[in-house]
């Protein structure tokens, strides 16, 4: 994918960009405002991710603006704000996604990632890794063409590491995905414990390699390595 | 009605010295004659007094005596006041004589009483005229100061209206209200900063928090690194995440304070709380959590979305996270009141206390101390009402949500 960071917080959109190449993606910068404007004119991004809080503009102008240019990219916005109200102003605004601040790498990367198969949805609507094979359209997942019987949340989970393949997840990131940021219930690790758990029983018993590997004190890495 | 009393008095002690007086000069007449005739006048004529001598056959002492008495009026069969005069003295010839006059009271307790009466009527009149008259001063002339008394009661610092007092034409009035507004200006400003500052500090801390957890993020997928190393990323990132979200809870809790959540809907703690128990279902069944509903309403109610949601997931989250391994979770909607009772290690502390902002149970250090302070706030915006007991093992909250919202 090619990317656009519109971060004026320099240290921070350095590091989105090097965990988002990691990946594999084409990742640019933008600092303010007019930078982005100008570089949204003239080049297409799959994905802006555009803070909203930019110190000489704010970031809605950038998605009125992009909207103007007639522009079909992508937007996620990221705020530090998290009131329902700026999420609705910039939904409404243009923008597809919504991400508060501060987040996990591996979020961004799921969020990144949906709204790119929202667009390319033909041929982009499986996610293969070796022998599992994911229909998101019909969020159904397959391992050697049998399909398995997961829970939501359970498929949600493959669905996340197979986005984050090769990357350590932490638990806090998978509860995060998986039940919302809820300010409380955020130290519930117990339950990612069981759904790894029920979720790896499942694939093996389909005659699935086993990709998930425990990161002691972290989280998980799915991974074939 | 003191002054009432003494005009009285005053009045009665008047008459009666009059009455005295006429009976000593009555009674002098009779003497000078008995004295001068040495005979007993006629008292044919006494306008109504009684006059009696009596003639003694041996000499007597001088006296004289006036006192209030009673004789009996044999034509009316009563009882008469009187004020009588007894009076002994010698004549010449050294004559023993008693002259006692009566003087029938009856006209002038008359008199008395209808003074008495009339002033009683002055009184009251006068009394009245003077509640009504100050009663209607009172009211013109207080009437700014309880205006701004209200005012001033109905001023909310969270409002963002300004205290603002109507001019009065009263000079001690104009005064006092420019202080009230000064007064209130000053802390609204005050208040207003405060808030701001608390509610930029929160956001500011946001980004560089975000930079903190991007780059641990990063650094945590180098492979290369050792298990110290992994050991050091991890305890960082645990408290990067402590950090978080306190400041999630705080920020939350002042925009609770700030009023930011105006636009709400009709929400069924029912489904809601269903809902919930639903999303955590697995991590119930894992700690052999059971689970008892019982709901006899719907309990919907005008909420914010965001709020309910907040509320709901707080009390249950509570309920299930300081609960026990194969411990219990009652959960019970009427139409006024939602208890959710649980099992849990015993208290230390007043139940109650643990509604105060970074309050704790003992037994749970990583707590943020947050959950119940932020119901609270809720419970409290929306005029609900919740109280904590706790015996022994069995933990119970009861929420009576019937409040009303206030915007």
């Amino acid at each position: 994918m090619k990317l656009l960071v519109v971060e004026d917080e320099r240290s921070l959109s350095r590091s989105i960009c090097d965990y988002l190449r990691m990946e594999g993606h084409i990742c640019e910068e933008a600092a303010n405002y007019r930078d982005a404007v100008i570089r949204t004119a003239d080049n297409r991004y799959d994905g802006v991710i555009l803070d909203m809080g930019l110190s000489d503009g704010s970031g809605l102008n950038v998605i009125r603006e992009m909207k103007e240019n007639k522009s079909t990219d992508r937007i996620l916005i990221l705020s530090a704000r998290s009131s329902l109200e700026d999420k609705l102003v910039g939904l409404k605004t243009g923008a597809d996604d919504y991400l508060t601040k501060p987040f996990h790498m591996a979020e961004l990367s799921a969020r990144l990632n949906s709204i790119y198969r929202r667009d390319n949805f033909m041929g982009f609507n499986e996610m293969i890794f070796n022998e599992i094979k994911v229909r998101i359209e019909e969020n159904q997942a397959y391992v050697n063409d049998q399909l398995l019987n997961l829970t939501r949340k359970e498929y949600d989970l493959l669905v996340f590491f197979m986005v984050n393949r090769d990357r350590i997840v932490t638990k806090e990131s998978i509860v995060e995905h998986l039940w919302g940021d809820n300010v409380v219930l955020t130290d519930s690790f117990d339950f990612v414990y069981t759904h790894v758990k029920n979720l790896r029983k499942k694939l093996i018993a389909k005659n699935c390699r086993n990709y998930i590997k425990v990161i002691y004190g972290f989280g998980y890495k799915f991974s074939d390595s | 009605m003191v002054a009432g009393f003494v005009f009285y008095y005053s009045i009665r002690t008047i008459v009666y010295r009059q009455i005295d007086n006429s009976l000593i000069m009555e009674k002098t007449i009779i003497q000078d004659q008995i004295e001068e005739t040495d005979s007993i006048p006629d008292f044919s004529a006494s306008f109504g007094h009684q006059i009696e001598v009596r003639i003694l056959d041996s000499p007597t002492s001088y006296s004289q005596i006036i006192r209030d008495t009673s004789i009996y009026d044999a034509r009316t069969r009563n009882f008469l006041q009187s004020r009588y005069i007894k009076f002994k003295s010698n004549t010449k010839k050294n004559t023993g004589y008693v002259i006692s006059i009566y003087h029938g009271l009856k006209e002038n307790q008359e008199l008395l009483d209808s003074i008495a009466l009339g002033m009683i009527f002055i009184f009251l009149a006068l009394l009245l005229v003077s509640i009504i008259v100050n009663y209607f001063i009172s009211k013109k002339l207080w009437h700014p100061f309880y205006n701004a008394l209200n005012e001033a009661n109905s001023f909310n610092i969270l409002s963002d209206k300004p205290l603002k007092l109507s001019d009065t034409g009263i000079n001690e009035f104009r005064q006092l209200n420019k202080v009230f507004e000064q007064m209130t200006t000053k802390m609204r400003m005050d208040y207003l900063n405060l808030k701001e500052f608390n509610e930029n500090s929160s956001h500011e801390i946001q980004t560089p928090l975000s930079v903190i957890r991007s780059k641990l993020d990063i650094l945590m997928q180098n492979q290369r690194l050792n298990k110290k190393s992994m050991d050091l990323i991890k305890s960082v990132n645990e408290a990067a995440t402590r950090i978080l979200k306190l400041n999630q809870g705080l920020l939350l809790i002042s925009k609770i304070e700030n009023l930011q959540f105006p636009e709400t809907r009709e929400i069924s703690l029912k489904d809601l709380i269903e809902n919930y128990l639903k999303n955590y279902e697995e991590i119930l069944q894992l700690r052999k959590i059971r689970i008892e509903t019982e709901f006899s309403d719907k309990a919907i109610i005008r909420i914010n979305e965001i709020l309910a949601d907040v509320l709901i997931s707080n009390l249950l989250g509570n309920a299930f996270r300081y609960n026990i391994d194969g411990g219990f979770i009652i959960c019970s909607l009427s139409n006024q009141v939602l208890t959710i009772t649980n099992s849990g290690l015993p208290l230390e502390v007043d139940p109650e206390l643990l509604f105060n902002r970074f309050r704790k149970g003992a037994d749970h250090p990583e707590a943020v101390g947050l959950g119940l302070s932020i119901v609270k706030k809720i419970v409290d915006y929306y005029k609900m009402k919740i109280s904590y007991t706790c015996k022994g093992t069995v933990h119970e909250i009861k929420l009576n949500y019937r409040g009303e919202a206030i915007l």
